[in-house]
Formats: structure tokens, sequence, C-alpha cells
């Protein structure tokens, strides 16, 4: 095995396990909702793209936290740092729980997780969305736009890209949150299956469009669907454009206990091997990524 | 007078400072656990099974959760030993509690070879036979027949003079005669139970949840049936056992204990909870202390049975 590390990138000995509250909950599309929890030590760290393991104290059924990646961290009066918030589809065991949730409820949360996405680059940033995928988007873009530092240290975005986000979504009632994305600094274009709002076809057509009419992307980032965001990293390694995923893998741990969370990596001698999402990842090099038969 | 019961346990040649142990595979080689764990209040951390050579795994998905279960087919994904030796071992033999390393062969001859190496190594305090990981094939299954379960052990006992734990499988008709035959073959104490063999199937597609087909389920689930193994075999053998499955709570640790365990092992609590395992050594003090007792020991092995059913029983 090559390039075998004890410490991969991403194993930061930051997270923290902590008994969170509920702050607030809010529907933000069909079936689709933003939790924020009372969080200020996992809010003081974590950075866009970074995930965290949320699960309701004290059950067996469901057994397991379940990962969700950072929408964005919310801060009080002083500007400091206290929430995390997190959106998610209601779709199993723990989601349709967590449509009960009240303000005031406990909640364990361990986080964050994960490596989170670089720095923003200069040049263009074109961000690909698909469905809930859209959640690490608003905390890259405000980080972007130079609106809100994340991380401890702070870290400080250097560079100002020229942003677009390509979100698409099955209809219009399920596009979650585009209110929250900030309306100046940020080129929003959406797609939906059925033509309800946007574009009518799929996410990657505005992707193609933009690469085609207008100049080319220097980095894209994208988090949905994973036929979606292999599409979206054939486009990119077509025109030679830098690309970073971010997988949704199942985990059963989120920190790298488990290596159930395993992605096919490519390495540099030809081969590939299994390597943990949640520690190694979840954002990842398109590159690096062996698509065929995942 | 308030005084500190004492927590320390004795498994024949292996001396714990506290009957909590965490379980392999649930705990990975222990850095990704240093976040969430006070090291120093674990009777012993046991990394991920080791196996003479790299092993790629099973395809995904590896785990799929169950009710109040999880099922898994990880297949003993590791780089082998050479690097657990380079990579892995110098971090957790610096950590400060006991390290036993947890090894799988696929021959006699590679766990004595897998022993002798590791007995050549500095700062283990022991070694768990994994002869029950249901996830494997091509290797012989050495847990389900009791001749050869002691056969492994009389090889490693040869190979090392480290302490040595043989880690059961449940998936036997008879799990007190393979922990007997590994008792009188020179095993310092027995662990138990691995997983009980497992199935999701995703039954509109027709297809099962597991690449693997098939797994093994751990978590409170098979709690009972765990705590069950761990009393009758503490009833039959000599040597010290080691409780293992679904326990997540410190009156899940007390039940073993009751039941005959002298120590237990903190396993799929771990992926949820990965505080767990110290904050129920600090929970069995309180609890021993509660009772007014002076030390673990007055707990193991106290089940009483009402008359009319230890009559029936003999």
């Amino acid at each position: 095995m090559d390039e075998a590390s004890p410490t991969p990138a991403g194993l930061v000995p930051t997270a923290v396990q902590r008994t969170a509250r509920v702050i607030e909950q809010v529907e933000m599309a069909r079936d689709t909702f933003r939790l924020r929890l009372e969080c200020p030590e996992l809010a003081k760290r974590i950075l866009p793209g970074q995930f965290f393991m949320v699960r309701e104290p004290g059950l067996t059924d469901p057994l397991l936290g379940r990962p969700f990646a950072l929408f964005d961290v919310a801060c009080d009066s002083q500007g400091e740092p206290v929430g995390i918030d997190f959106g998610y589809v209601v779709v199993g065991k723990l989601t349709r729980r967590m449509v009960r949730w009240k303000p005031g409820d406990p909640v364990s949360v361990c986080g964050p997780l994960g490596n989170g996405f670089p720095e923003p680059c200069d040049g263009h940033l074109v961000m690909v969305a698909g469905g809930i995928g859209q959640t690490p988007f608003l905390a890259v873009t405000r980080e972007a736009l130079g609106q809100r530092r994340y991380g401890d240290p702070p870290r400080t975005a250097a560079a100002r890209p020229e942003l677009t986000l390509c979100y698409g979504a099955r209809s219009a009632n399920q596009l979650a949150g585009i209110d929250s994305f900030p309306a100046e600094g940020l080129d929003l274009r959406v797609a939906t299956d059925d033509g309800s709002h946007g574009h009518h076809g799929f996410v990657t057509d505005l992707l193609q469009d933009l690469i085609t009419n207008e100049s080319a992307p220097t980095m894209i980032y994208t988090c949905g669907p994973e036929p979606m965001m292999e599409a979206v990293a054939m486009l990119a390694a077509e025109h030679d454009i830098a690309c970073r995923v971010s997988l949704e893998t199942p985990m059963a741990c989120g920190f790298g206990a488990c290596f159930s969370c395993v992605t096919r990596i490519r390495l540099d001698n030809g081969q590939w091997d299994y390597r943990r999402t949640c520690v190694e990842g979840p954002v990842f090099p398109a590159e690096k990524l062996h698509w065929s038969d995942r | 007078m308030t005084r500190v019961p004492r927590l320390a346990v004795v498994l024949n040649r292996l001396q714990l400072a506290s009957p909590i142990l965490v379980a392999s595979g649930t705990f990975g080689y222990a850095r990704e656990m240093a976040d969430f764990t006070d090291f120093s209040s674990l009777g012993a951390v046991i990394p991920k099974t080791v196996t003479a050579r790299p092993r790629i795994g099973n395809p995904p998905p590896r785990t799929v959760e169950t009710a109040s279960g999880l099922l898994n087919a990880i297949g003993l994904d590791n780089d082998g030993l050479a690097v657990f030796i380079t990579e892995h071992l110098p971090y957790l033999v610096e950590l400060p509690t006991a390290i036993i390393a947890n090894i799988a062969g696929h021959s006699l001859e590679e766990f004595q070879q897998m022993a002798e190496t590791l007995d050549a190594t500095q700062g283990l305090s022991g070694l768990e036979l994994n002869i029950s990981c249901p996830n494997v094939s091509g290797g012989i299954d050495f847990g389900t027949n009791p001749t050869m379960a002691g056969q492994v052990v009389e090889r490693v006992r040869q190979a090392t003079s480290l302490p040595v734990i043989a880690k059961l499988t449940p998936n036997v008709t008879d799990i007190v005669a393979v922990a007997q035959a590994v008792a009188d073959a020179g095993a310092d104490a027995v662990s138990l139970v691995n997983t009980f063999h497992g199935m999701v199937i995703d039954w509109r597609r027709r297809r099962p949840v597991l690449g693997n087909t098939t797994g093994g389920l751990s978590g409170p689930a098979i709690k009972p049936l765990a705590l069950c193994a761990t009393w009758k075999v503490a009833n039959a053998v000599e040597i010290p056992v080691i409780g293992i499955g679904g326990i997540a709570t410190i009156d899940d640790v007390m039940e073993f204990l009751v039941a005959g365990a002298t120590a237990v092992q903190i396993g799929t609590a771990s992926f949820y909870d990965p505080g767990l395992a110290s904050r129920l050594v600090s929970d069995l003090q309180t609890c021993l202390r509660d009772l007014g007792l002076d030390s673990v020991g007055d707990v193991i092995g106290t089940l009483e049975l009402p008359e009319s059913s230890a009559a029936a029983r003999s």
C-alpha cells in the first residue's frame, strides 16, 4: 500500500462531542428543513464543507448518528459563533423524528469532522449543487465574499473569486434556501427537472453552457447526487478545470473508527484503494476518485 | 470514610487497571478517538484486527443500521502487520493504557508467525486472537471448531510470552465447548461474543444491502444473547471471561459483571458515543461506591439464581 499515512488529511484533533440544544427549526422547502443547534465550540471551529454527526440522545433506534454538512454558522450580537445550521430532507428514521424537534431539545453532536473545502481561490469559482447538496455552499460563498470567517483561528480568505452557483432540484418547491444566499456577489443559476423554475433540465446543462459560452471557471466545487457529480467531474476533466467533489457516503461513526464509509481512490501507481470518506474527505480532488463501478 | 473502589482486574497473566476495554474494530487505531476519550481511564485499547498481509476489505456498503443494531461487513480492511508495526504501534504503545493487539491469521502457521513478530516488539500487553470474524472467506474458520481453536491458542502460546485472549464467535452450537478448548490450550482469557451472522435485504431491488451480502450484527440488539453466552461460559470454564455485545450503559456493564465477566469491551456504542468508554469507568466507580463495595471483584459472578430455577438446571 503506498502513501500510507498515520495522520491522513482531515484527521485533525479538533472535534468535540457535546449535547447541544435546538435553537430553531425552519422549513426551507418541501420536506426540507434547517435546524440551528447551540454549540459554540463546534461553531467556532468548523470550516465550510466540514460536517458533524447528529443523533437523538437516549435512543437505540435509530442507533447511530447521521452526518450533516455545515450550512452556516450563527453568530450572537457580538459576532461570536454560537450556533451551527444544517439542512436536511425528511427521508429516514432519524429525519422523520427531527421534524418534531423543538427549541430547547437536547441533541448529540460530534464534530467538526472531515476536511472541508480549501480556501477560496482566485479567478472564477463555480459551485454545482443538486438538491440538498447545496448546503455546503452558503458558507463557501460567505467566506469567498469576505462576509464571514470560519475556523479557529479564523482563516482569512485572501482571494475574492467571481462566484457562480448552479443549483438543480426536481421542482421549484424543492429549491431549498435560495433566499439565504447573498443577492450581491453571487451569480445564482437554477435548473429544475420539471421546468417549474429556471432552466428546464439538468444542472449540468447550466455548467456546460457556462463553460461553452463564457469564460471557463478556475475551479469547480460540486455536491449532490453521485451521477450528477460524476457528470460535473467529467466536464471539468474534459475542459481541464480543477474540481473538488464533496461525497455523501453512508457513515457509521464519522471520525474514522469504523472503516465503513470507504470510497475508491486512485493511487499514483495506477491502482486504487479504499479510503475513508470521513477522514480523508468528504472533499476530494475529482481526479482522485475512481468513478467506475462504484 | 469514603474509599475509592478498586477497579483493577487480573485475567491470569494480564493485569488491567480497569475492567472497561474497547473492542477491536470499533476504536480504529485509537488515534481516531483521541479527541473524545481519556485513554488513561481504560483497562485496555484493542486496535483494529491486523492480518499478516494487507487486506483491501469488502466492497461498500459495509454497514447498515438495523433495529437497535448495526450490521457490518468491513472485511478486515487493514494495511497488514508490517505497516501496523511501523505506523500504528509506536503511537499506540505511548498511550497511557494497556494495548492488546488483535490478530487474525489464515492458518496456524500464520497465527504463529504473527505472534512471533509481535513478541519481538515493545510495549504490548497482550494478544487477542480473532478466530471469529464472520466476514472473511478463504481462511480456516478456527472459531467454530473446538479442536482447531485450541490448536491456534497452543501455537500462539509457543510463539510468545504475551498473555493470550481468544475472541470467540457466537455462531456455533456450543460456545462453551470452544471456550473450554481454548482454556485447556492455555488461553489467559476468552472474550465473547463477536458479531452474529445477519442480513438485510432491499426487497424492492431484490438485493442484499451489504456489499458482502451478509454481515455481523452488533449493538444493543444483541446484548441479551451476548449476556447469556457470557454467563454460560463464565460458569463452565476456569479462565476469566471478557464480555462483549451491545454494552452501552453502566447497567449493561454491571449485568455482564454480575453474570461472571471479569471485564467488558465497549464496541458499537463507541461509534455513536465515542466518549462512552471513559465515562463508563467513572460511572463504574460511582456505582461501586454507592453499593459500598471496595472492589469491582465484589460484583463479578455474583448472580443469584432462585432456588426453583437452580434446581431446574441441575
